[in-house]
């Protein structure tokens, strides 16, 4: 009953802009789609009040991911995807169509922007430990996503065909060759061939606008299912004192609890934050603005700056020096420090491999239900540690790639 | 009665199952149509016939003996795939001197660590590889660096003392 106002309170917040004609159509077409409905289920829930500006990055990851698949539409307005035409129409855009160089540097800003608020959505969730039961899978899923998104990134890297293009494709394709027993048929199927083609740059148009997009999203579908279906954990701040609470109390709590929450099964005292908040629209103001500072940002990137375009790509080149895009220097400075036969599918596999395993198994490593990160020192300490070996090769390859 | 109730009902259970039985080996074979093109698209690349054909460098007699030479050869003409039109490559001549016999060869500048450009350093006198640092020797011996492999070779023939190479590498010595 006090569900049914609430809907119907909504209801009239929802037409209120309208009156006459457009209250009655509103009416017509809510009483067959449940648009109501579907508002309230989307925006009625119960998040947790405290650190609420740090669980933003998450719909600001959404909301870049968004910009990017609109701006990569938009994109294809102009771009031809051959290796005599690709650079040719990108050229055309930045000498005589201002807006489609916005449009093409807000693409890659917001690639940019994109790697850098997933790298700290991840800490946050690794910091505050939300990662435990029951939200190990979601995790995981996390993971998937951010390595899509690194493909997405070096595909995207590859096509506008300019020299900064065609030797990264080069080398990221031969990096694959020193794959155990099908590195080589592997390199050229990517390839269409065992040296760069014509057909490389349609695979890898193919792969980052279809393939990749088509995994990403429905993961992303999925990883915003098991959010609701699990409610936000949000971090140790707002479970103070539930390992001290009686029975009674946890049980009170838990008989309590608004929807999403409670979360099971999860470790005791864990499955309800202690102080809850609207999801609208509390936390979705922050998000709101967090997602519009960075779009600015990127916007503001992409008018000042905008994407770069190198000369036409040169299979006879002598002197050009190729530069991985900033995101990939760490493994670039593994193929230094693994050089000469066996060592080198070590760099190129064995090493990144550990590392990916080892971050999709941290919830499984870290099974104790302590959230704060000071009672976690054996997950906090490695993760640190990785943190600090990737800044420590990147600035290595900095450092080697431009002469500091 | 109770026999026969039981007879129907594992009938029923017996179309049920073959009902089952039919969704999924309809729903193999539908995969199986749409995969078994796809996959064979994806793998013909290894098994294209390309044709190299022998494409002119230079008069070998212009070339140096003991400076790597570098010329820009227009090497694929369609090989790959519907490549047009003919992308360049740089072909490094070297004429080496061994034992008072000059002997030619002709080195692809593609440095066998990750398929960097490679160019003949005069200070240091090396084949250079600014990505990781690979140095390579006059005849292509790897000699420093991550490269695991020498400098490959393109085939070569003379016609007179014309050059010709095309685009058919061989593993370096």
């Amino acid at each position: 009953m006090a569900q049914d106002l609430e809907r119907s309170a909504l209801a009239r917040k929802l037409t209120k802009p309208f009156s006459g004609l457009m209250a009655t159509t509103y009416r017509w077409v809510d009483e067959r789609l449940g648009v109501t409905d579907l508002a309230h289920q989307l925006l009625y829930e119960a998040v947790p009040r405290r650190g609420a500006w740090a669980y933003s990055l998450g719909s600001a990851t959404l909301i870049i991911i968004v910009l990017q698949i609109v701006s990569g539409m938009f994109l294809l307005w102009t771009y031809v995807p051959s290796t005599t035409e690709a650079w040719e129409s990108l050229n055309f855009i930045e000498h005589h169509d201002e807006f489609a160089a916005i449009v093409r540097g807000m693409h890659l800003w917001g690639a940019y922007v994109l790697f850098i608020v997933i790298g700290l959505h991840m800490v946050r969730t690794f910091v505050s430990g939300s990662y435990k039961k029951p939200r190990e899978l979601n995790w995981i899923i996390g993971v998937v996503l951010f390595l899509l998104v690194l493909g997405l990134g070096i595909t995207g890297s590859m096509l506008p065909w300019d020299q900064a293009a065609y030797w990264t494709a080069t080398v990221v394709t031969h990096v694959i060759s020193y794959f155990p027993l099908f590195g080589t048929q592997i390199e050229e199927i990517l390839r269409g061939g065992p040296q760069m083609g014509p057909d490389t740059l349609t695979r890898f148009f193919a792969i980052h606008i279809w393939l990749l997009p088509a995994l990403l999203v429905p993961m992303i579908g999925l990883h915003l299912i098991l959010l609701r279906r699990h409610g936000e954990h949000g971090s140790w701040v707002n479970y103070e004192g539930v390992e001290e609470e009686t029975e009674a109390e946890r049980a009170r709590r838990m008989a309590e609890a608004e929807a999403p929450y409670p979360a099971i099964p999860s470790d005791p005292g864990y499955a309800v934050p202690v102080d809850l908040d609207e999801f609208f629209p509390s936390q979705v103001f922050k998000d709101a603005l967090v997602s519009f500072a960075l779009v600015l940002l990127i916007f503001v990137m992409a008018v000042v700056v905008g994407a770069p375009l190198e000369r036409a790509a040169n299979p006879a080149a002598l002197n050009y020096v190729p530069t991985p895009e900033w995101f990939f220097l760490p493994l670039d400075q593994l193929l230094v420090q693994f050089p000469q036969a066996w060592m080198i599918p070590v760099g190129v596999f064995v090493v990144p491999g550990i590392g990916t395993t080892l971050l999709m198994m941290v919830p499984f490593l870290d099974r104790t239900p302590g959230r704060e990160p000071w009672r976690r020192p054996e997950v906090m300490v490695p993760g640190l540690f990785a943190i600090l070996f990737l800044l420590f090769e990147a600035m290595l390859a900095v450092g080697r790639l431009f002469n500091l | 009665m109770a026999d026969e109730r039981l007879t129907i009902s594992q009938r029923r259970m017996s179309r049920r199952k073959f009902m089952i039985m039919g969704i999924n080996a309809a729903g193999a074979g539908t995969g199986l149509l749409i995969a078994a093109p796809i996959v064979g698209s994806i793998l013909s690349p290894l098994f294209y016939q390309r044709k190299q054909p022998w494409v002119l460098v230079a008069d070998i007699q212009h070339v140096p003996v003991g400076v790597p030479t570098a010329y820009v050869v227009m090497l694929d003409q369609g090989g790959d795939a519907w490549q047009v039109p003919p992308v360049p490559r740089t072909v490094y001549v070297v004429k080496l001197n061994l034992d008072n016999q000059v002997q030619v060869i002709t080195l692809s500048n593609v440095c066998t660590h990750m398929q960097c450009d490679v160019h003949w350093d005069i200070n240091l006198n090396v084949f250079f590889c600014p990505c990781h640092g690979g140095e390579y020797s006059m005849d292509g011996t790897n000699i420093a660096g991550p490269p695991p492999k020498p400098l490959f070779r393109y085939e070569h023939k003379f016609v007179g003392t014309t050059l010709y190479v095309r685009n058919v590498l061989t593993e370096g010595k």
